[in-house]
């Protein structure tokens, strides 16, 4: 699956920027390093981004920088896991995650119960995936399971989960950003999400 | 940093010391430190080796320092010879003398007179180059640069000819900015949005947003205006 690419002229032009603010953006790490995709042109080296990554990116600085500084908005994008915690009850008062999620994932803990900002995530991930009706409750749980196990070996780092299906059966894979993952011609990629974006979605949320 | 107490790290002669978390770092003569360093201020007079990265809120070399590792400092001046392994990063920044960084090169404002290499990108806010020697960096990147070459005699001239690593010469792939004035500058594309190509720059494409200016004494292959 080719990510969708844009070039750094086009996205200046679109989007109305100039080299500068691009540059100090990097330099103060609102954009990730891995999304400068160096590629060789007939024109020499030229630069390149994830379309929807930079452009959704870019959008979210543009409209953030007004009322906070530059250090807050990269405090605010940054893809490490804030400390933040919330009560069960909350999240579903709230509706971050939906009350069917809560009920089967986490139905025996009570009410009280604080969930840190990973499980959360997870949660967030599944309801995300089962309101796009991809995925089925079963199928949720397995996630689960994998995400418990795996995502916390990726330390910060930018991460992909993908959802792929091979004759009915479904399995999951964490992988690393950027990689490039193939398949035989059998298998369906159902959904591939960045967790990374997923964070940011439901910190932008909870915050 | 937090208020714990730490001791400072004194070194003068010769000698070495382990790495670790320090207030004041000084290292004057002849010393090694092994491993990492972390300080709230880093001292060096003579010449020194640190086999490991340093962090500190100010940075002061004076002579010769090999870092192995990563340097970030939030004010960093550099006399002498400077040779990181791996990135160099801060807030600002003011180096005479010659430096040499394996990675990247980030800081808000750089004032650099000498000569430089610079293994991966250079990302600075404002740029202000005085060559005296060769400045080298994979590409650059700024919200300004002025790169101007420091005037010299006659005799100089003649041993630089001779020796080309002493041409006073800004060397890259690609600088991308918003105010570019350049001088002495070889490099495959300029693109920005006031350009200013001065004498001695040699510079196969440029494209420009709103402003552009060219010296007679400078080679430019295609000039390109964007964003119309």
């Amino acid at each position: 699956m080719e990510r969708e690419l844009i070039s750094k002229k086009d996205l200046l032009d679109q989007t109305g920027i100039s080299y500068g603010q691009l540059y100090r953006w990097k330099r103060k790490q609102l954009i990730p390093e891995e999304w400068f995709i160096r590629k060789s042109t007939f024109t020499g080296q030229e630069t390149f981004f994830p379309k929807d990554l930079i452009l959704a990116r870019i959008d979210k600085i543009l409209n953030m920088k007004d009322d906070l500084s530059l250090d807050q908005v990269a405090g605010k994008l940054s893809p490490s896991l804030p400390d933040y915690e919330m009560r069960k009850c909350d999240l579903m008062k709230r509706n971050i995650v939906s009350n069917v999620v809560l009920q089967r994932f986490a139905g025996q803990d009570p009410d009280p119960t604080v969930y840190a900002f990973e499980m959360i995530l997870y949660l967030y991930v599944i309801d995300s995936l089962l309101q796009a009706g991809d995925m089925s409750l079963e199928e949720g749980e397995r996630l689960l399971a994998a995400m418990r196990d795996h995502f916390p070996n990726f330390e910060g780092k930018p991460c992909e989960l993908i959802f792929l299906r091979k004759m009915g059966v479904s399995s999951f894979a964490l992988v690393s950003v950027p990689s490039q993952v193939y398949f035989d011609s059998g298998v369906k990629i159902v959904a591939r999400l960045s967790m990374t974006e997923a964070i940011e979605r439901l910190k932008s949320k909870l915050i | 940093m937090d208020n714990q107490p730490y001791g400072d790290l004194n070194m003068s002669g010769v000698g070495s010391a382990g790495g670790g978390r320090y207030r004041r770092v000084k290292l004057e003569g002849v010393g090694k430190v092994n491993g990492n360093v972390s300080a709230d201020d880093f001292r060096l007079n003579g010449v020194s080796t640190v086999r490991g990265s340093v962090e500190t809120k100010s940075f002061f070399a004076n002579g010769k320092l090999k870092v192995e590792g990563d340097v970030s400092a939030d004010q960093a001046e550099m006399d002498g010879l400077i040779d990181v392994g791996g990135s160099l990063t801060g807030h600002e920044a003011v180096l005479n003398g010659y430096l040499k960084i394996g990675g990247d090169c980030e800081f808000e404002r750089l004032r650099a007179a000498g000569g430089f290499e610079v293994g991966g990108m250079l990302n600075a806010g404002f740029v202000d180059i005085a060559l005296y020697g060769q400045g080298k960096a994979r590409e650059i990147g700024c919200e300004s640069i002025r790169v101007r070459k420091i005037p010299k005699s006659r005799w100089k001239e003649a041993l630089r000819n001779l020796f080309p690593r002493w041409r006073p010469e800004l060397l890259t792939g690609t600088i991308e900015g918003d105010d570019l004035d350049l001088e002495h500058t070889v490099a495959s594309a300029v693109r920005g949005n006031r350009v200013t190509i001065g004498p001695g720059c040699r510079i196969e494409r440029v494209e420009y947003r709103t402003e552009y200016r060219k010296h007679p004494g400078a080679k430019v292959g295609k000039e390109w205006r964007t964003g119309e």
